[in-house]
């Protein structure tokens, strides 16, 4: 008896739970290769590579997805910069409020307001489709770009800014030579939360463009629900992983999940 | 004291040819009409497919109105296969009729079906009855009128009305200013330059909220109108508040209701002990071992819910368990976790950590411990992170839907997901979006009042 309770108080211990837990995190993910590597009986196999690369829709649509997400991406800076930018000003009297207003949609189902975009676009007669689908993928996901690269900016030591400018640079300059560079963890982190969620996205997809375009998300869903295509599916999640991984090692020198927590 | 005056002018002027604008889009009027006269080909080519009976469709603006009979279709298990983009009211089940306009011209989408077929033959045939009725559907419609309603005139009217006189304002005040000595205009444009950034910038903020609220916007205020479609208003009306109050609602989204609450509440209430727990343990492991895990605790945030719902869905079908309330369960609690150990990190660092060495050194046992000198620092971290599991786990929709199983088990996200592929949104969903988004606003305030009376002091 004493022994388990020695073994309850050292706190180390208490962590084993979670460790438990994480064989649901670490084994999951192995099993995409290994499924990825087998054939429908058990056996190794690369067939499913050998298919994935002679897959020409398969390898078009993870192209596009790409593309569209970096264009997702690129337009949610364009907009989302500026925004961050003038919330962070010191003469803006009420950041906190416009944080909050920004953050708020967020709390909506993000399908419920996909369906209402649609809604909205046929209110305005506008088509639907490419479109339609990069203003909702915007739509869905500015927040998450405005917020990490609000918090940089308002964290930053202002006195450099004064610096350059009585050190004569003009407003650009200083815009351009300071404030951004300065920027930039909070741009990175921005980037990785749009890029990530875009590229994986599913469903959004189909609803905005009536199921005329179809993201690399959605055919993993096609693969991997369909019994008999399932190994080629984790192909597919595969491929989908290591970009992820590529992206988070892109933005991994501020990937402590402080701008996350901060979110809500 | 040298005023400037007219930036705010401008922005409404300017506000008001943006009203203009979307005015001119929204009124344009369009009759169109889907029908068949006499006998129905299809009927009797693809008898096992469906029967399209006579019915004549009229949009305004937007919004469908079916007049005349509706369309019959018979043959196939579902109306999931079949459907474009607009649902239309009418009396019978049936709910799935689209158009997409553009421009008069009107384009029928259907969508297909991706179910397993049985065999190739019915593939086949289903295939074919698709194409005809795009064909037939294609062929028998036709846009008879587009007009402006007087409403588009007039705010172009007041626009340009608007415009002239703001023009006429400014031109007036330069002339005034050409009298002032030099300073004072160069002091005069100083300030409007920086009157005018402020204003720009404050325009262009207030913009990007219009846009992001509109489709928000849409479903709060057509929560008060009975009308199946979003977009069509047919009269104030409160009963869809009553309907989802009083269990009248779909049958579908009262349980998909509560199986969320029961699902977020199981989650957030796991994640919460194990979260706290592990947080504990992962702050007093040695420096290594905490990387480690840190690292791991990352992996569900950085994970896409794609991956992560996809990535569970293997390992269930690897152990060969069968998908239900439980793996549901499990997996939001794998990717809630991580959040309460976040918020409950912080708290631990801060607090002094000798204290529960003490509380053991003065004879607490460690469960004592816990509870009374633990509990107490760690439980603002604890409840915050319970609330962000509550809400991640009901916003969720990838990971719920890849483990929710083939057993008709549905949450909010899967369900209107589920009704947005048949067509429309089941309309009680309207209220109780309107609502929650209303609960969250009121929270968001009182936090944020809170905080100031907390920072005054």
């Amino acid at each position: 008896m004493s022994k388990i309770l020695q073994i309850f108080s050292s706190r180390r211990t208490w962590a084993w739970p979670y460790l438990f837990l994480g064989l649901f995190v670490v084994l999951p993910l192995i099993l995409v290769g290994v499924y990825a590597f087998t054939d429908i009986e058990g056996h190794f196999t690369i067939r499913n590579f050998v298919k994935f690369f002679h897959h020409s829709e398969a390898i078009q649509t993870f192209l596009y997805s790409v593309m569209i997400a970096v264009f997702n991406t690129a337009i949610c800076l364009l907009i989302g910069y500026p925004a961050a930018y003038i919330m962070a000003q010191e003469d803006f009297k009420t950041p906190k409020v416009m944080a909050m207003l920004f953050i708020l949609p967020m709390w909506i189902n993000f399908l419920l307001r996909t369906v209402a975009t649609v809604e909205l676009f046929n209110m305005c007669g506008l088509p639907l489709g490419e479109g339609a689908l990069l203003f909702g993928l915007c739509y869905d996901y500015l927040p998450f770009m405005i917020y990490p690269i609000y918090n940089t900016l308002q964290k930053m030591d202002n006195s450099l800014v004064e610096a350059a400018q009585d050190l004569g640079a003009n407003r650009w300059t200083c815009f351009w030579k300071v404030i951004v560079p300065l920027s930039m963890p909070g741009v990175y982190s921005g980037i990785v939360m749009v890029f990530m969620p875009t590229v994986s996205t599913f469903a959004i997809a189909e609803l905005l463009t009536h199921n005329n375009i179809k993201l690399f998300g959605s055919l993993i869903q096609d693969y991997i629900t369909t019994t008999d295509l399932l190994n080629y599916g984790a192909v597919l999640s595969l491929v989908l992983l290591i970009i992820i991984g590529l992206t988070s090692f892109f933005g991994d020198h501020d990937a402590d999940g402080e701008e996350k927590g901060g979110l809500v | 004291m040298i005023k400037v005056k007219g930036e705010r002018l401008k922005v409404i002027a300017t506000l008001l040819l943006f009203s203009t604008m979307v005015f001119a889009q929204s009124n344009l009027t369009y009759d169109l009409k889907v029908g068949t006269t006499g006998e129905n080909k299809l009927l009797k080519e693809f008898p096992e497919s469906y029967a399209a009976e006579k019915v004549n469709i009229k949009v305004t603006g937007y919004g469908l109105q079916v007049t005349g009979e509706r369309l019959a279709v018979s043959g196939i298990d579902s109306f999931d296969f079949i459907f474009a983009d607009k649902a239309v009211e009418t009396e019978g089940k049936f709910d799935s009729i689209y158009s997409y306009r553009d421009e008069g011209e009107v384009t029928w989408t259907v969508w297909r079906n991706n179910k397993a077929v049985k065999n190739r033959k019915q593939a086949v045939l289903r295939q074919n009855a698709y194409r005809a009725f795009e064909d037939y559907l294609v062929a028998n419609t036709s846009v008879s009128s587009k007009s402006r309603g007087w409403i588009w005139w007039l705010f172009a009217g007041l626009a340009l009305l608007g415009a002239a006189f703001y023009g006429g304002y400014i031109l007036f005040q330069r002339r005034k200013e050409k009298d002032l000595p030099a300073v004072e205009q160069e002091m005069l444009r100083r300030k409007r330059m920086g009157n005018r950034r402020h204003y720009v910038s404050q325009l262009y903020l207030w913009l990007l909220l219009l846009v992001l609220y509109a489709p928000i916007a849409l479903i709060a205020v057509f929560s008060f109108t009975k009308s199946k479609i979003l977009g069509n208003w047919t009269g104030f009306s409160m009963d869809l508040y009553v309907n989802l109050f009083t269990g009248k609602a779909d049958a579908g989204l009262n349980s998909a209701i509560m199986y969320t609450l029961i699902i977020a509440l199981i989650a957030a209430v796991c994640s919460t002990i194990l979260g706290t727990l592990a947080a504990i343990g992962i702050y007093n492991m040695r420096a290594r071992a905490r990387k480690t895990v840190s690292l791991l605790n990352s992996v569900p945030m950085i994970n896409p819910d794609i991956i992560t719902g996809i990535s569970l869905f293997l390992l269930f079908v690897a152990l060969g368990v069968s998908q239900g309330l439980a793996t549901v369960c499990i997996a939001h609690v794998v990717f809630c976790t991580p959040y309460v150990v976040l918020s409950v990190l912080p708290r631990l660092s801060r607090m002094n950590p000798n204290t529960y060495e003490a509380a053991l050194d003065l004879g607490a046992t460690p469960a004592q411990a816990l509870r009374m000198v633990m509990l107490p620092e760690l439980w603002p971290g604890m409840l915050s992170g319970f609330i962000l599991a509550l809400t991640l786990s009901v916003d969720d929709f990838g990971v719920t839907f890849f483990t929710k199983g083939s057993g008709g088990l549905e949450t909010l996200s899967t369900f209107i997901y589920s009704d947005a592929r048949k067509g429309g949104l089941t309309p009680e969903l309207r209220p109780l979006f309107t609502l929650i988004l209303l609960v969250m606003l009121i929270a968001l305030i009182v936090i944020n009042i809170r905080k100031n009376k907390q920072e005054e002091k």
